[in-house]
């Protein structure tokens, strides 16, 4: 059974982590910045995809990095700093969902900085030999309708279908990231799961 | 399994989060059931309908732009005063000691229980030193006469002494203080109260429970050479009323019969003497090891013609026969 090596791999994974986070208590800068830079891809990457939009992206990542400054000394390790600063990350996207709650409908693009528009489907490879233009439209339609499906989800939901489907965390680390239990996590899963089958019915 | 929760099982199946045991009982489930399987077939579907919104890496230069961003806004913030760093640190000490609550806990009951058993200690301590000290202060000076002594309590009466014309008599009486103490069998302080009970104690129960607790230690083997155990037995064989505590008190001489002659006359002198036919019975069987004394032979001999118990007078003649080497 690797269960308890595994658990002492992690430990000593973690323990480097742990030397920083205590130094970044302290007052290091440095310490701080270390701990940005392991946790800043995937920061950007949640906020970007929940929000569509970079410039809402960064202003996420700006201000759960600054709250994590501020308040690094509160942190007890009674959980990872993972899951302490994807709490932070989470509360400030749902706020962001709940501000932007009738959100514009078609969402296949996001805005950069320069307010230009990317297109997220074009950026997904196609392993095929040669394209097919109508299956390309076909994709960015998809898209859209699966962006507007997951707009029609409560804040809470479209959260727990993020965190699960698209980031693939598990409920009980869901539960605590969101500040409740993993059974909450699972029903909330399930009416997001449902509410997304009944606005995708129509599509094969 | 009802289909409201094969559907929820379903969902977490698809996730990974199902425990295996429930995987298997939904196959079988879904097996026997389309409209179940149909609906895992739309959960699958949803799943990878989902991924036509891929989740995108951010791009390098969005990342460092947000980082330089950041970084900024950092420089920008005042830097913490002396106290509120001394205030974090402060708050960081007793996180850590708050980190350990169990074992601040128990430190806390130890350190409490240790204190307690200590004072109860020295209390009692104090307590036994100054009731040592009472009976003969008391003794030193006439008190008024109390309303009333209690019989109780009276140890005895040294002295009665009438005033000359007058009413006033002074009697001078010792008084029985009360104490209790707490200890191991093999305490010489606990050994020695039994002993006192064994020939001085007041109740019966009392005499049988120091006997008893006594001849038991002697059985044991434990110490009963010096302090004087033996002879306590000994005088609770020849003098106690209570053949319950004769017959003790002979079972607990028996380990000494045979290396001590005054713990063998005693038993002999029980053979001869005591109205117990029991506690003659089990001297009888105690002086069966003994060998080559002519004593003991002497005495089998008187007890078998002239005792008046049948039995006892059959088994000294039995024992008389086995054992021919008595001389």
């Amino acid at each position: 059974m690797d269960g308890p090596d595994r658990a002492a791999e992690r430990l000593q994974a973690r323990a480097p982590e742990m030397e920083l986070i205590r130094e970044a208590q302290a007052g290091s800068r440095a310490a701080f910045d270390a701990l940005v830079r392991q946790y800043e891809q995937q920061v950007l990457r949640l906020a970007l995809h929940l929000t569509g939009s970079e410039h809402d992206a960064e202003d996420i990542y700006q201000e759960a990095f600054l709250k994590a400054f501020r308040y690094i000394g509160n942190f007890r390790f009674e959980c990872s700093f993972y899951t302490w600063i994807y709490r932070i990350v989470t509360n400030l996207c749902l706020d962001q969902l709940r501000r932007r709650k009738t959100r514009r409908e078609d969402q296949a693009v996001v805005i950069d900085h320069s307010g230009d528009e990317i297109d997220i489907l074009a950026s997904v490879s196609d392993n095929r030999a040669f394209s097919n233009p109508a299956k390309e439209l076909d994709r960015k339609v998809l898209g859209e309708r699966i962006q507007a499906a997951l707009s029609k989800l409560t804040p809470r939901e479209r959260m727990v279908f993020e965190l699960k489907h698209y980031q693939g965390l598990r409920l009980r680390t869901i539960g605590e990231m969101l500040n409740t239990t993993e059974e909450t996590a699972k029903n909330t899963l399930f009416r997001a799961t449902k509410k997304l089958r009944t606005q995708l019915a129509g599509l094969r | 399994m009802n289909c409201e929760l094969a559907h929820e099982r379903i969902v977490l199946a698809a996730y990974g989060e199902l425990p295996d045991e429930q995987v298997h009982e939904l196959d079988r489930h879904l097996a026997t059931c389309s409209e179940c399987s149909h609906e895992r077939q739309q959960l699958l579907a949803l799943k990878t309908l989902a991924t036509a919104y891929p989740v995108v890496e951010p791009d390098p230069n969005f990342v460092t732009r947000s980082r330089i961003r950041l970084e900024e806004a950092l420089d920008a913030l005042p830097p913490k005063r002396w106290y509120e760093r001394f205030g974090q640190r402060i708050l960081n000490n007793f996180s850590n000691l708050q980190a350990a609550p169990v074992a601040a806990l128990l430190l806390l009951i130890v350190g409490a229980g240790a204190g307690t058993l200590g004072g109860y200690e020295y209390a009692q301590a104090r307590s036994a030193h100054a009731a040592g000290r009472v009976p003969t202060a008391q003794a030193a000076k006439p008190d008024p006469a109390p309303d009333a002594v209690p019989q109780a309590e009276v140890a005895n009466i040294s002295s009665i002494v009438r005033q000359p014309n007058s009413e006033i008599v002074d009697v001078t009486y010792n008084q029985v203080v009360p104490q209790h103490i707490e200890g191991s069998l093999d305490d010489p302080a606990i050994r020695q109260l039994l002993m006192l009970a064994s020939a001085n104690a007041s109740s019966q129960g009392v005499r049988d429970d120091s006997v008893g607790l006594l001849a038991a230690e002697c059985r044991a083997g434990h110490a009963c050479q010096g302090e004087g155990i033996r002879d306590a037995l000994m005088v609770a064989l020849r003098y106690d009323k209570s053949e319950a505590v004769r017959l003790k008190a002979l079972e607990g001489l028996q380990p000494y019969v045979a290396e001590d002659m005054r713990v063998r006359d005693a038993v002999l002198e029980a053979l001869l003497n005591d109205s117990d036919p029991r506690i003659r019975a089990s001297a009888i069987s105690e002086l069966e090891p003994v060998e080559a004394d002519t004593g003991v032979r002497r005495v089998l001999t008187t007890v078998a013609n002239s005792d008046r118990n049948p039995h006892i007078r059959t088994v000294s003649r039995q024992v008389l026969s086995r054992a021919p080497e008595f001389q």
